[in-house]
């Protein structure tokens, strides 16, 4: 039986709709600490929302989920990954969107605020996994640059960002504007030694 | 290319050779012009060339598998002149100057209007909703050599004048019609007379025309105190160079063009 | 003491997202904007989306397209929720094949004379006046003025359409094709254009490890501030979407992938 953490669904119900919450997690509990921070959202608060996948492709997440028991069908899913492997486009659901690359910043967002345009729930989410992913292919000062224009899109149009980050493995740079910028932490990490 | 046979009726009937539609020429020419020949004729502006061409269609032997093709000439004009010498009208005829001026001219003009007065409200609506260029630009040299292709053993064909085309198409094409044409009218013992004028033609194409013909005429007029002399010259009759011949003719109300048989003395 | 009343232009709202912010409210009415870019930079959906826009407020525009047959452009142009056909079937939008301008006035040939070009502007204009329209796109200006040799010419062509246009209240979108969208790039063909448009927005691509990002840029706009900032540019369904390009990453990788 899989174990969700009761305790991130609790701390949510915090956060307002226009927050960014930094949410800090493991190597090895990264799907328990998404999978908790998911779940109340789709489930307990009704919200639509778009999941950007940086550190794996889309279909592994959806079916990450399904394993679980959860159906994501509702949410849409950003995956910047699997158009860099031949054939990863081609994917059975069709709530599953590409962008080229984890470099492509720019596109990200705005594909994130098309799918919102389309979007039929009332209140969104914006779900980025992860930070550290994405600090593995940009350039920390621009990485650090763009958080802070995406976290402030975001709140600006009141839309929850969670963003997923892996501490020990984002650049210090990243790290502190991530600090600065977000509203709320959730901290499920490990301990960091620096 | 497929064998053509000929039925021993039609030979009988068409004979070796077909007539010029000027008896008096077909005398000289030892009884006419012989079946598969490509006449050409070489022409200036005056000398009756014209009326030669109709003529030739007079014979009409079979009227569905005989044809003018006039470039210069409109249906009504060509109606006239056979009305006037009862030659027969159920032969075919086109008039290619007037289909060109139709659809090239016409658009011309139509041109001409829209820049002098602009587009008026049912013009512009019409712009919007033509989505391509009418790129008909019709290939007359082509359709004509397609319809004199098209046509039966024993046909009668005019083309009046070659000259329309030879102005507007590439040199090296308009030969190799001609030759086409030349090889079937041999091939079905047709008649073709093709007119061209010979002013202006530059003399290396009036050469390789003059090759390709079986058959060369002449046209040529003059003017001699206050009258105007008109000829026809014969320079080329292949197997029969005897033929080769200067013919003064006139034109008569009964026979139209007529050759005058009485000997000149110089 | 009342503070004293700024001057400001009417604009001509593109209705594009992100655009009429980059221009604080819009292009000032009658501008001839150039839209510069390179191929693939999204010039003639952006420039579809503004007469759509147009279409949508009830404006009536018109489109002269040279570079595709409208066909085709009718059908790429069909993928965009935002278009509708039945806004060319009503005639708001009134999408102009340009070889069948130039056949009707008898300028299908190879080059333009001054007789040609006036003829050519006085159907452009007749056609605006007409019609009533307010939003012209020309795509491209690039193509048309090939036909036209001498550059005094293109120069007298473009100068005197834009302000026949401007007189009638037309606010034009002239498309140019370049082949680079770098800092010391001409943003037209014939180095005229830009020097007598009012406004000048280049499209281009900027390289970044690898990728392509589009970006929008606008250059000059004569009767407004605006922004002059590089933006990124998505073309989604719902139309063209825009965001400040990453500073850190508006130049492409080291140096422009068109070379120096």
């Amino acid at each position: 039986m899989f174990e969700l953490d009761a305790l991130i669904a609790e701390q949510l119900t915090e956060v307002s709709l226009n927050s960014a919450v930094q949410v800090r997690c493991g190597n090895s509990n990264s799907f328990v600490v998404t999978a908790s921070t998911m779940l109340p959202l789709i489930q307990s608060f009704g919200m639509g929302g778009v999941y950007i996948s940086a550190s794996r492709g889309a279909v592994e997440i959806i079916q990450a989920f399904e394993s679980i028991g959860v159906d994501v069908s509702n949410i849409q899913f950003l995956d910047l990954v699997s158009s860099g492997i031949l054939g990863g486009t081609d994917v059975p659901y069709p709530n599953v969107h590409f962008v080229d690359s984890p470099i492509m910043l720019e596109s990200v967002l705005l594909r994130t605020l098309y799918i919102l345009r389309t979007s039929t729930f009332e209140r969104n989410f914006v779900f980025v996994d992860s930070i550290n992913a994405l600090s593995i292919y940009n350039d920390d000062r621009m990485l650090a640059e763009y958080l802070h224009t995406f976290i402030n899109t975001f709140r600006q149009r009141e839309v929850l960002s969670v963003l997923i980050n892996v501490p020990d493995q984002t650049p210090p740079l990243v790290l502190a504007n991530l600090d600065l910028y977000c509203t709320a932490l959730i901290d499920r990490g490990q301990v960091v030694i620096q | 290319m497929a064998d053509i046979t000929f039925s021993a009726e039609d030979e009988e009937f068409f004979g070796k050779v077909g007539g010029f539609g000027v008896p008096k020429f077909d005398a000289v020419m030892g009884g006419g012009v012989p079946r598969g020949f490509l006449i050409v004729a070489f022409t200036q502006t005056g000398s009756g060339s014209e009326l030669f061409a109709k003529q030739f269609t007079s014979p009409a032997e079979e009227p569905e598998n005989t044809i003018l093709i006039s470039t210069n000439e409109a249906q009504q004009e060509i109606i006239r002149v056979y009305e006037k010498y009862d030659w027969p009208l159920d032969i075919g005829v086109r008039t290619v100057g007037e289909e060109y001026n139709a659809s090239v001219l016409e658009r011309d003009l139509l041109a001409s209007r829209y820049r002098l007065e602009g587009f008026q409200l049912p013009d512009i609506q019409r712009l919007a909703q033509t989505r391509f260029v009418d790129t008909e630009n019709r290939d007359f040299l082509t359709e004509v050599t397609n319809e004199v292709m098209a046509l039966d053993p024993y046909f009668r064909a005019v083309l009046d004048s070659m000259d329309f085309f030879v102005q507007r198409e590439d040199p090296a094409r308009v030969i190799s019609m001609m030759r086409m044409l030349q090889a079937h009218t041999q091939m079905v013992r047709g008649l073709l007379l093709v007119t061209i004028s010979a002013d202006g033609l530059p003399p290396g194409m009036r050469q390789e025309v003059a090759g390709i013909a079986d058959m060369v005429l002449e046209f040529k007029v003059r003017t001699i105190g206050t009258d105007f002399e008109t000829s026809m010259t014969v320079t080329k009759f292949r197997n029969a160079p005897e033929n080769l011949r200067i013919l003064v003719f006139r034109v008569t109300p009964e026979e139209c063009i007529t050759p005058e048989t009485v000997e000149r003395i110089a | 003491m009342m503070p004293s009343s700024v001057y400001t232009r009417d604009r001509c709202v593109t209705g594009i997202h992100g655009l009429d912010e980059i221009l604080r409210g819009g292009i000032p009415y009658g501008s001839t904007v150039l839209a510069a870019g390179t191929c693939g930079s999204g010039k003639t959906t952006l420039a579809m989306e503004f007469l759509v826009r147009g279409a949508l407020a009830g404006e009536a525009c018109a489109h002269f397209t040279a570079t595709e047959p409208s066909v085709k452009l009718l059908e790429n142009i069909r993928q965009y929720s935002f278009f509708d056909m039945n806004m060319v079937d009503t005639g708001l939008i009134n999408v102009f094949d340009v070889d069948v301008l130039y056949s009707w006035l008898g300028l299908d040939k190879a080059t333009f004379d001054l007789d040609d070009v006036h003829a050519l502007i006085k159907a452009i204009v007749d056609i605006v006046n007409t019609i009533g329209v307010t939003r012209l796109v020309i795509d491209s200006v690039t193509t048309l003025c090939y036909k036209i040799k001498s550059e005094q010419l293109i120069r007298d062509f473009l100068f005197t359409l834009g302000k026949k246009l401007a007189t009638l209240g037309c606010t034009t979108v002239l498309i140019s094709e370049i082949t680079s969208a770098t800092e010391n790039a001409h943003w037209s063909s014939f180095g005229v254009e830009e020097a007598i448009a009012d406004g000048i927005i280049v499209m281009g691509d900027v390289e970044r490890m690898g990728h392509l990002l589009r970006f929008l840029q606008v250059v000059k706009m004569r009767g407004t501030a605006h922004s002059r900032a590089k933006h990124s540019i998505e073309l989604t369904q719902l139309g063209v979407m825009l965001t400040p390009m990453l500073k850190w990453g508006a130049v492409s990788d080291q140096q422009s992938r068109w070379g120096a």
